[in-house]
């Protein structure tokens, strides 16, 4: 169309544009270097005024519906439970109970509850409600996702999952979950609760547990004798269900024919309002990490009231009724959740912020520019992207902290050449973790399973350190040796081994590394696999990938033993296809010991256990990354990047204002 | 002219119907579920969430369900946002990305129109490179780039604008998104009308019109623009449908509550209603648009007649 002449013209003009862009973009950077303590605009909001990027868009505003973290620091706000996450360490708080007491074999738990604590209509809060709360997000018809998290309740698994207890017509007696167990765990249980189980007056045995706590420990009842009474066997309700367990299992088959079947109910799950602020939970077997859950939405109270008159709508904000410090004045989606003080929360003087914006915005671009603008005054965890790192690190308001979150790669154990330790144990020593985590820049290697610097007290195994030369040693074992003995990458099956991700940036980053990791140190040059994150989860989970897939697990609570339990079980989230009941019965043991320090030795044998195996490669520890504005006080880089909002206020005088990571230690600035 | 109406929509039926029953079945065909995500459900809890969804009944149950949905225009809850019906999604966010893509369109029209209509005129002129220039730069240029541009020049060197957000409907946060959708559009406008004008005003009844001694003004504005403008018209119609219907990288860039946000999302998540609803309203618009192009013709163009 254009001759020869005007199309160099028009060339020209587009090169003289392009320059000018780029001037302009390049000559604001060297602006900004010029001020470099902090990123963009500091310019505090008028009032106690905070507006936080929360990640995406909630789900629901009902804190047993919605399951990720942008949901929950929303419902941090707006919902209070039992207990608190530390703003600092996220260890439980005091919340709406007092003081709670834990009995000696840490399974059974009684919260007493303040007598001020209100619903934002002004209505109080009771134990009452927490019962209501606990079975209304266990209901199979809720259909809660993180219904999981309070299967340590007894009987609350049975419930939630459709069960029914066997019951025998004629006596009435009901079959015990003892009766059913594998001959060989029988042995030893029988043993050991001969003298209990069938005791000739049952009552005389919870006297004398009784007779052991102390003052807080609530009176006996009724429930409470029901409750404790040896474990109900539970079987499917669904008769179809039902038949396919008793085919498995003849015992099973034998124990429940002839029998009656009566649904596990709402009422009988270990959830008891002895009074009207004294609240029990009694758990299925000692669970020493349970009061860590605690303060997790799915234990938040919801009002009985407004669910019961407005269903699946009474999250509206003409509906809804919190327990929280904030109440909700507006939700437009994919826009704001604004919450505003409410006065009628307990400890109202104490909250200190006005109004919460919460804005839902996921693109990293997008949500640095508004805070380089000073429209907003701080963003959520992990969102400065890789290659701002190096910018963004020296700032001070750039909050860097371990986080309680691991990546690796699971190892598909099913599945040969992986079948074979020495080759997955290889594997691992063959990259440079130090290296790994250099290059993503914001984390620190991981050599073993749990993340580093999170778990104080707990004795972290160290895994296999970097070492080539011992990885080709254990490969050469393995079989994959030339005619003289030694390592030859020809003979290693490169065809059935790959490395899985799903389609991100980063993800492919660490995977192209780690290739080039073992191109080089192994000389095997592993084919790289990537897929949509849906149906790469539907593929790892059923275990159809060969060799590595991408894994990273977020901690539910602060104990190790929220990632060594992907393992307790061959379903759930493991992936791997391994598992060993030595494993399993390891980590029960271990949580069935009283002793906090002794019970973190024997996780950390379990653990050193488990990657001794090597069913995974352990990557990186996450860290935190993201930003605060230097007048925002008490919004700190804790290990979940769950912030107890009622602690968090705009500090307007500069003197005051965080120069850096702010003070971690408990208790230093309150 | 009504009977070409009234076939035109009987036809709009099968139409919508394909397109909803194919996007159905490629829902099916992708993996995963809206529930799925990193950390694995227990079977129970999995398999209550099917019922409570409806997901354990046969494939026809749910497809005659969905077809019944949208038969009556209602297309149920949201999958993901419960507490949500994809109507009151719809209802939300459509004036969001209406009201953004009508300002781009008006924008992309105006300017477009008059830069093309001027370099036609002053074909070879500098005013012409200049004007085909610019318009080269935004067709080439991808919104994801030119968005971040405008974004830094204007928000964050010179802090005259907001880099993103919504600020109601008639706020300055709608000027950069507004600027960053119209361009492509605004330089494909702007060429159309150049090379339709050029045509038209070397044909004979132009020139027929110029020897009558009519004023050169008339003769552009009255009878040239009229002829030139054809090819536009055929252009800006499902240009119209795209834009108000939501333009996902726009939103995303400039975190805009319209509908092209819930779309990619719903995706993502495999919310089956939403989607449905969505690619069921824009299907429509596309083909309602497209009617009114046709219909415009009827007007515009002389030769055509229905």
């Amino acid at each position: 169309m254009y001759n020869s002449g005007r199309s160099s013209r028009l060339r020209l003009f587009l090169v003289l544009m392009l320059t000018g862009v780029l001037l302009a973009s390049s000559s604001c950077a060297r602006v900004e270097q010029g001020n470099a303590e902090f990123f963009g605009k500091i310019d505090p909001p008028e009032g106690q005024v905070l507006r936080y990027i929360s990640g995406s868009e909630p789900e629901s505003l009902d804190p047993q519906i919605g399951t990720g973290q942008p949901e929950a620091r929303i419902y941090m706000a707006l919902f209070e439970g039992l207990a608190e996450y530390d703003p600092k360490t996220q260890r439980p708080i005091p919340a709406i109970a007092e003081r709670w007491v834990i009995d000696e074999d840490n399974s059974e738990f009684v919260f007493q509850l303040r007598h001020d604590a209100r619903w934002s209509n002004g209505e109080p809060i009771t134990a009452h409600d927490f019962v209501y709360t606990l079975r209304r997000g266990l209901a199979p018809a809720l259909a809660a996702r993180s219904a999981y998290l309070a299967y340590e309740i007894k009987y609350a698994q049975g419930y939630n999952e459709g069960g029914a207890f066997v019951r025998d017509p004629r006596t009435g007696r009901f079959v015990t979950a003892l009766e059913a167990a594998p001959d060989d765990e029988t042995k030893g249980a029988a043993a050991a609760t001969a003298g209990t189980n069938v005791p000739a007056d049952p009552d005389a045995l919870h006297e004398a547990e009784l007779s052991k706590g102390g003052e807080d420990t609530a009176p006996d009842t009724p429930f409470h004798r029901f409750i404790h009474e040896p474990t109900r066997l539970i079987v499917p309700a669904d008769g179809a269900a039902r038949e396919k367990a008793a085919k498995a299992n003849p015992k099973l088959a034998a124990l429940i024919a002839g029998k009656e079947f009566v649904p596990v109910r709402a009422e009988d799950i270990g959830v008891e309002a002895v009074d009207d602020h004294t609240l029990r939970l009694t758990l299925a077997q000692p669970a020493p990490y349970f009061i860590g859950l605690i303060p997790h939405s799915f234990f938040r109270v919801v009002p009985r009231k407004a669910i019961e008159q407005h269903g699946a709508l009474w999250t509206r904000p003409q509906n809804i009724v919190t327990s929280g410090p904030f109440k909700l004045q507006a939700h437009k989606p994919y826009n704001e959740v604004v919450v505003v003080r409410d006065p009628m929360y307990w400890d109202t003087a104490r909250v200190k912020l006005e109004k919460i914006s919460f804005y839902p915005f996921e693109e990293a671009t997008t949500m640095l520019n508004l805070y380089k603008a000073g429209e907003v005054d701080a963003i959520y965890n992990h969102t400065v992207p890789a290659s701002w790192i190096e910018k963004m690190r020296p700032m001070k308001d750039y909050m860097d902290a371990p986080e309680n979150a691991i990546e690796y790669y699971m190892i598909n154990v099913t599945k040969p050449p992986m079948n074979d330790r020495r080759v997955r144990r290889a594997f691992n020593m063959a990259i440079d973790k130090q290296a790994v985590s250099d290059y993503r820049k914001v984390t620190k290697p991981l050599t073993a399973f749990t993340p580093e610097g999170i778990f104080h007290g707990y004795p972290r195994p160290k895994g296999d350190d970097f070492n080539p030369e011992a990885a080709k040693k254990l490969l050469a074992e393995a079989g994959y040796k030339d005619a003289f003995g030694n390592y030859d990458p020809k003979k290693f099956p490169v065809k059935d081994v790959e490395i899985n991700y799903n389609t991100t940036e980063t993800n492919r980053q660490i995977a192209e590394f780690v290739q080039a990791q073992w191109k080089q140190n192994l000389g095997i040059t592993v084919p790289l696999k990537n897929s949509e994150w849906k149906t790469f989860l539907n593929m790892r989970s059923k275990l159809e990938y060969k060799g590595f897939a991408r894994a990273g697990w977020v901690g539910d609570y602060l104990d190790p033993f929220t990632f060594l339990a992907l393992f307790s079980t061959i379903s759930g989230d493991n992936g791997t296809g391994w598992f060993e009941p030595k494993y399993a019965a390891m980590l029960k043991e271990a949580n069935s010991e009283p002793d906090a320090a002794k019970r973190y030795a024997m996780l950390g044998q379990a653990e050193a256990y488990l990657i001794d195996v090597q069913p995974l490669i352990p990557l990186v520890t996450n860290a935190t990354n993201w930003m605060k504005k230097p007048y925002v006080k008490g919004l700190y880089p804790n290990p979940g990047t769950l912030h107890a909002w009622k602690y968090v206020y705009i500090e307007h005088d500069p003197a005051k204002w965080d120069r850096g990571v702010p003070d971690m230690t408990p208790n230093a600035d309150e | 002219m009504l009977r070409f109406i009234i076939r035109r929509l009987i036809v709009t039926v099968p139409m919508v119907l394909i397109v909803v029953s194919l996007t159905w079945g490629l829902i099916r065909l992708a993996p995963g579920n809206f529930y799925t995500s990193e950390k694995k459900l227990p079977p129970a809890v999995e398999k209550n969430l099917r019922e409570k969804y409806g997901l354990d009944k046969p494939w026809y149950v749910q497809y005659a369900k969905m077809i019944g949905n949208v038969a009556r225009l209602d297309f149920g809850n949201s999958l993901k946002y419960e507490s949500e019906s994809v109507n009151d999604i719809l209802k939300r966010t459509l004036p969001v990305s209406a009201t953004l893509g009508l300002l781009a369109y008006l924008l992309a029209l105006i300017v477009g129109i008059s830069a093309g209509t001027l370099a036609a005129l002053k074909q070879n002129s500098r005013l012409d490179y200049a004007s085909m220039a610019l318009a080269m730069l935004g067709i080439s240029l991808p919104n994801f780039v030119l968005g971040p541009i405008l974004v830094l020049v204007f928000s964050l060197t010179l802090y005259w604008l907001p880099p993103a957000r919504w600020g109601g409907f008639a706020s300055w946060n709608l000027l950069l998104p507004a600027v960053t959708l119209s361009a492509l559009y605004m330089a494909y406008i702007a060429r159309l009308t150049r090379s339709g004008m050029l045509e038209v005003l070397r044909s004979d009844y132009i020139r027929t019109a110029r020897a009558k001694g009519l004023k050169e003004r008339d003769v552009v504005l009255r009878h040239a623009v009229r002829g030139g403008l054809l090819p536009v018209v055929s252009f800006t119609g499902p240009a119209l449908a795209f834009l108000v219907t939501g333009t996902v990288v726009t939103e995303r860039i400039f975190a805009l509550p319209g509908l092209g946000n819930y779309f990619i999302n719903a995706n993502l998540n495999r919310d089956e209603p939403l989607i449905i609803g969505i690619v069921a309203f824009i299907s429509i618009a596309i083909l309602f648009f497209n009617l009114l192009v046709d219909i415009a013709y009827g007007f515009i163009d002389p030769r055509i007649r229905y």
